[in-house]
């Protein structure tokens, strides 16, 4: 009888220190995500908040009494947002396209395939995820003007294709496919084309789907390099839209209407992001035969 | 496995293509460039050829004083930024309700353009003639004196690039771990546990042990993305970080390509090159580090 | 050891390769231009223009109107326009494109900027003989409009546009700086405006207006906020008040006269008005009209190409209507040490032309640059805000001597302050200056606003300003706008002296991590080899 008391007690107190924790716990993650979700409370407000009173505002105030959408439609009507978005929206899809095969290939070699000098070369590859954008925008500026591609998509393209820190992510995952599947599939009289299209891209397919992603908001904000090479209005992308705005909104910074710019830029990915995923966070796990 | 030497190589060409245009042709370039002694974009004319670039750029208080400023943010940055986002991982999968509306909200910052929300944390933070800014009201509600964060003392720009910073780069490392962490195969803790096993000696024993690859891969980026900052700079500070004093080694190339004489290519090159040197090192380091500890 | 002989020389003739097309830096530049004997007419040609603007809407519309009648009257040659609002990224973007021969036709620049595009060969296109030319020069026979004559260009205005004897660019619009006075805060604080306003004048008042009451609210405006004084452009106010005392800023040579004893005593006497709060900038504060416009400020000194935002009235405004203060505003001359002598600086977008080429191409960028010069242009454009036009054709012209007399009629074109800031200019035309145009007079000029933004700054976050500070700030500012570099890059390298602390540092931890590496990846090797062996 007084080990059943006994035992009761220690459950009792058992449940009370995980409940505390997790008490403490809820707190601390309520506590970032409001550092993470304030800034964007924010920018929604401002964006609400008319030109003249953004500008009376003197102590920052965090709710606004007359909410207008008025920067919305200015947004779209001194620059042209709705064609920046359509330029974006090619230059996104195209890159990434092109992207995934080019580094499926060589993630591929370089996880599954063994070929002389094959250390040498990813130690290369990883020296390359050094160098700076900044660096390399400048002799590219040269190359892309020589052949004639300045205001062109595929100037906005090419350079912006590879990305190094891809084939690393994805060569890690690629690498955690055990090596019994592939020895079966030889077996089998596979080819290796055939087993990376069968076997390693469906189990990976989680990962792929994190890369596209990535891929997709790294080219949505892209910014340096865009700006760079077009002059033509035609080819802005959105975020030099955003720049405009922020420069010539109004004549003076137009604040407003930037932060109405920038969130119906962000919302297409945040959508994005949302039906994904769950796909997104299985897709950086540990892939393979376990479980 | 056998060797597959032309296959190999067939399948790198694309990857290579690319990057050999357009990034190590840029880079031999640069190289090219540094030693190039003053190579003045406007009169494309330079001294001759030697070390005087990377004299000069040795020389220069402000590549200095941007050399100090990317290691410190490096420091700073880099191991708060990754332990933070451990532990945020490791509570998130410790509970079930409102897990996914968390990691929802953690990934927001991903999403969105830096330079419009850097452009946010700088009125937030910023003192001007009419009102404190939010955040020093804050401080002075809690009893604290307010500081100009924006363009004061030199702790204070430092807290708020850091603290920006590391806002910025927490929704891809704490997306990693959770994942990393959910992936972890429960069979070993159940072990673990049957043993009567400690909860930290699990997560030291068992959980960082399963996720290392995972960690490495995120020290390593993070080391080298944190060494390229610029644009985090810029927007909370503006163009002229000189003067603001907080450039960094990136932003520093940057104003030497596009100076006020005429860009020099061959400057900038030069404290480039000097950059590479140093992640290169770093990068060296941390590699031979996780071939010790980390477990596949 | 055959497998590394192999990889090497695989990669040599690989590396090889790369440094050929890399080596090829430098260029010649372009030949230079030779005016040809006619216009093709027949052919087509696209003509890039960037131009400025302030943020002013009226204007971008009058460049495109500007564009349509040009091409109208040559329906053979297509402008294609491009717009910026800040002088520094034309000048960063066309530096950017003459490496690639990418350059603009006709572009709105800053003599400044020209000084900088001229150390390439045959860059920028030498104006003299087109001026002079009979058929397509300054009113040419072959002129499809009306454009002015040489004589018909202010000199004073050209001048400022030459070079080593040789004209460049030709002028577009001339503006200069202005006080915009509240002119009831100074009644009321008991003071009457001077014919001329002085600096002990200005420093006087805006003192006097520092009084608050228990609270904290100030005195003259009952308002929590006042800076009498203050300066959009810190470099014009250093430039100015050393040409004033007549003292040394630079020289045509190049030489940087400017760390003195006279601009020491300046910066002391800003120092002490910055730390009672009576002094800020715009670079510190936010624009002036702001502060004017709302009753916070008495001095506002800006440019007269911003006359359509100072006052109470003003057509152009950043703040709330509610914020507005009713006051009358008085525009004078910037502050003077010597009344006697006024001078103030010189401003406005000038034009110039890059070379190209196609020679034909050249000539239908100066066409479409003398356009610029016509009344219709020139008018239009001097009206949107305080500038005057360069030639005295436009100058003399009815419809323009009508606007001037119709100053206060409304508030919009008429604005009145607008207009008396367009007749002061025009009276003091004879005590305009510039200041010498050199490589790297730019960089002196950011220099110069420096030093005040940097002493107002270290004032405001209670640094002491002694002499040890202003040595330091002389030796900071030097190497932030590279001020020594300017003379050496004429002659070569300078002497650079012995590595500073933290460069030995940095090199010698690289190394010594490196040569660490090294030995832990041998003894790695060597390890792994004696472990395989003893296996065996």
């Amino acid at each position: 009888m007084g080990n059943q008391s006994d035992y009761e007690k220690i459950e009792k107190t058992a449940k009370i220190r995980r409940t505390a924790g997790n008490i403490v716990l809820y707190f601390l993650l309520t506590i970032w995500a409001l550092i993470v979700l304030f800034p964007f409370y924010w920018m929604v407000l401002t964006s609400v908040k008319s030109y003249g009173s953004y500008n009376a505002e003197h102590i920052p105030t965090f709710f606004t009494l007359s909410p207008t959408l008025q920067n919305y439609v200015d947004a779209f009507t001194t620059v042209s947002l709705g064609r920046y978005l359509a330029n974006t929206l090619i230059f996104t899809v195209i890159t990434t396209a092109i992207m995934l095969v080019v580094i499926t290939l060589a993630a591929f070699a370089f996880a599954r395939l063994d070929f002389k000098g094959k250390d040498i070369a990813f130690t290369l590859f990883l020296s390359l995820m050094m160098i700076p954008n900044e660096l390399v925008v400048i002799t590219n500026f040269a190359t892309i003007t020589n052949l004639g591609l300045r205001n062109t998509f595929t100037g906005l393209i090419l350079p912006s294709v590879t990305s190094v820190f891809y084939i690393y992510l994805l060569r890690e995952n690629f690498a955690q496919i055990p090596d019994e599947l592939y020895y079966a599939a030889k077996v089998d009289g596979t080819s290796d084309l055939r087993y990376l299209r069968r076997v390693m891209i469906p189990i990976c397919k989680p990962t792929l789907i994190t890369i596209v992603i990535l891929k997709v908001i790294e080219c949505w904000n892209s910014y340096v390099w865009p700006r760079l090479i077009t002059d033509d209005p035609d080819y802005f992308l959105v975020s030099n839209g955003i720049q405009e705005i922020r420069e010539n909104g109004f004549g003076r910074e137009n604040i407003p209407a930037m932060m109405a710019a920038v969130v119906v830029i962000s919302l297409p990915l945040i959508i994005l992001f949302l039906i994904f995923r769950k796909k997104i966070m299985a897709g950086v796990a540990r892939g393979g035969t376990k479980g | 496995m056998e060797k597959n030497n032309i296959k190999g190589w067939l399948y790198l060409i694309p990857a290579f293509l690319f990057l050999g245009v357009f990034m190590i042709y840029p880079l031999v370039d640069v190289f090219v460039y540094s030693f190039e002694e003053g190579y003045n974009s406007a009169s494309q004319t330079f001294f001759g050829v030697g070390t005087y670039n990377y004299s000069y750029v040795l020389h220069d208080p402000y590549f200095l004083q941007a050399v100090k400023n990317t290691f410190i943010l490096v420091i700073i940055t880099v191991p708060l930024s990754t332990g933070l986002a451990l532990l945020i991982s490791v509570g998130l999968s410790s509970i079930k309700p409102l897990r996914e509306l968390f990691q929802t909200i953690y990934f927001l910052p991903y999403v969105t353009n830096t330079l419009a929300v850097g452009l946010v944390f700088m009125i937030l933070f910023k003192k001007t003639a009419y009102s404190d800014g939010l955040v020093n009201l804050l401080i002075t509600a809690f009893g604290g004196k307010g500081v100009d964060f924006i363009g004061g003392p030199y702790w204070a720009k430092m807290f708020v690039l850091c603290f920006y910073t590391i806002w910025v780069v927490m929704p891809f490392k704490i997306l990693i771990l959770t994942s990393a962490l959910a992936s972890v195969n429960q069979v070993y803790y159940n072990a673990a546990r049957v043993d009567g096993t400690s909860r930290f000696r699990i997560f030291r024993r068992i959980t960082i042990p399963m996720i290392s690859p995972m960690i490495f891969y995120l020290v390593i980026t993070g080391f080298i993305g944190a060494f390229k900052a610029y644009s985090d700079a810029v927007a909370l500070f503006g163009t002229d970080l000189n003067a603001a004093e907080m450039n960094t080694i990136v932003g520093y190339v940057y104003d030497m390509l596009y100076g006020d004489s005429g860009g020099y290519p061959s400057y900038a090159s030069a404290a480039a090159i000097i950059l590479f040197a140093i992640v290169l090192t770093i990068t060296c380091i941390n590699l031979l580090v996780s071939k010790k500890h980390v477990h596949y | 050891m055959s497998r590394m002989r192999k990889i090497l020389l695989l990669l040599l003739p690989a590396v090889c390769c790369l440094f050929t097309l890399t080596a090829c830096h430098g260029s010649r530049g372009l030949d230079a231009f030779v005016i040809p004997e006619e216009f093709d007419t027949s052919r087509d040609y696209e003509i890039t223009f960037w131009a400025k603007n302030d943020t002013n809407k009226t204007q971008t519309d009058i460049y495109k109107k500007a564009i349509a009648d040009f091409e109208t009257l040559y329906p053979n040659i297509t402008v294609n326009l491009r717009l910026y609002t800040d002088y520094g990224k034309i000048y960063n973007d066309v530096i950017t494109n003459i490496s690639t021969n990418t350059t603009p036709n006709v572009c709105i620049t800053y003599p400044d900027h020209i000084a900088t595009y001229l150390t390439g060969i045959n860059i920028v296109v030498p104006l003299d003989e087109l001026f002079v030319d009979e058929k397509y020069g300054l009113g040419g026979s072959e002129v499809r409009f009306d454009a002015p004559s040489g004589e018909e260009i202010i000199p004073q205005f050209l001048e400022e546009c030459s070079f080593n004897e040789h004209y460049y660019a030709i002028p577009f619009m001339r503006s200069t700086e202005v006080c915009y006075i509240n002119k009831t805060f100074v009644e009321e604080l008991g003071y009457t405006l001077p014919e001329t306003l002085t600096w002990d004048f200005v420093w006087e008042v805006s003192e006097a207006a520092m009084k608050q009451d228990t609270e904290g609210n100030f005195l003259i405006n009952g308002q929590k906020v006042m800076i009498p004084f203050i300066y959009k452009s810190t470099d014009n106010m250093m430039i100015q008040m050393l040409r004033q005392k007549q003292a040394g800023y630079s020289n045509t040579e190049g030489e940087i006269q400017i760390f003195n004893d006279t601009t020491e005593e300046l910066l002391y006497t800003v120092a002490e008005h910055a730390k009672t709060g009576a002094f800020s900038t715009f670079k510190i504060s936010s624009y002036p009209a702001n502060f004017l416009n709302a009753g916070q400020c008495i001095f506002a000194i800006d440019s007269t190409a911003g006359a359509t935002w100072m006052g109470t009235h003003a057509p152009l405004s950043d703040i709330s209507k509610d914020a507005l203060v009713e006051f009358e505003t008085a525009v004078m001359a910037v502050p003077q040490f010597d009344t006697k002598k006024p001078q103030m600086i010189s401003q406005g977008p000038s034009v110039c032309i890059f070379n190209k080429a196609d020679s034909q191409e050249v000539l239908a960028s100066w066409l479409f640059a003398q356009y610029l010069l016509t009344n219709d242009v020139q008018i239009a454009y001097a009206e949107t805000e305080g500038y005057i036009p360069v030639t005295s054709k436009a100058q003399l012209d009815t419809d323009y001597q009508d606007y001037l007399s119709r100053g206060g009629e409304d508030n919009t074109s008429h604005y009145e302050v607008k207009i008396k800031a367009s007749r002061l200019l025009l009276d003091n035309i004879g005590n305009t200056f510039v200041t010498p145009v050199f490589n790297g007079s730019a960089s002196l000029r950011d220099a110069a606003g420096q030093l005040i933004e940097n002493v107002t700054k270290s004032v405001r976050r209670k640094e002491t300003v002694d002499d040890a500070y202003m040595k330091k700030l002389f030796d900071d500012v030097t190497s932030l706008y590279r001020l020594d570099q300017s003379k050496a890059s004429g002659t070569g390298k300078a002497e650079l002296g012995k590595l500073p602390g933290t460069s030995v540092i940095l090199l010698s931890a690289l190394m010594v991590t490196w040569g660490l590496i090294i030995l832990y990846v041998g003894y790695e090797t060597v390890k792994k080899k004696k472990s395989s062996h003893n296996n065996h």
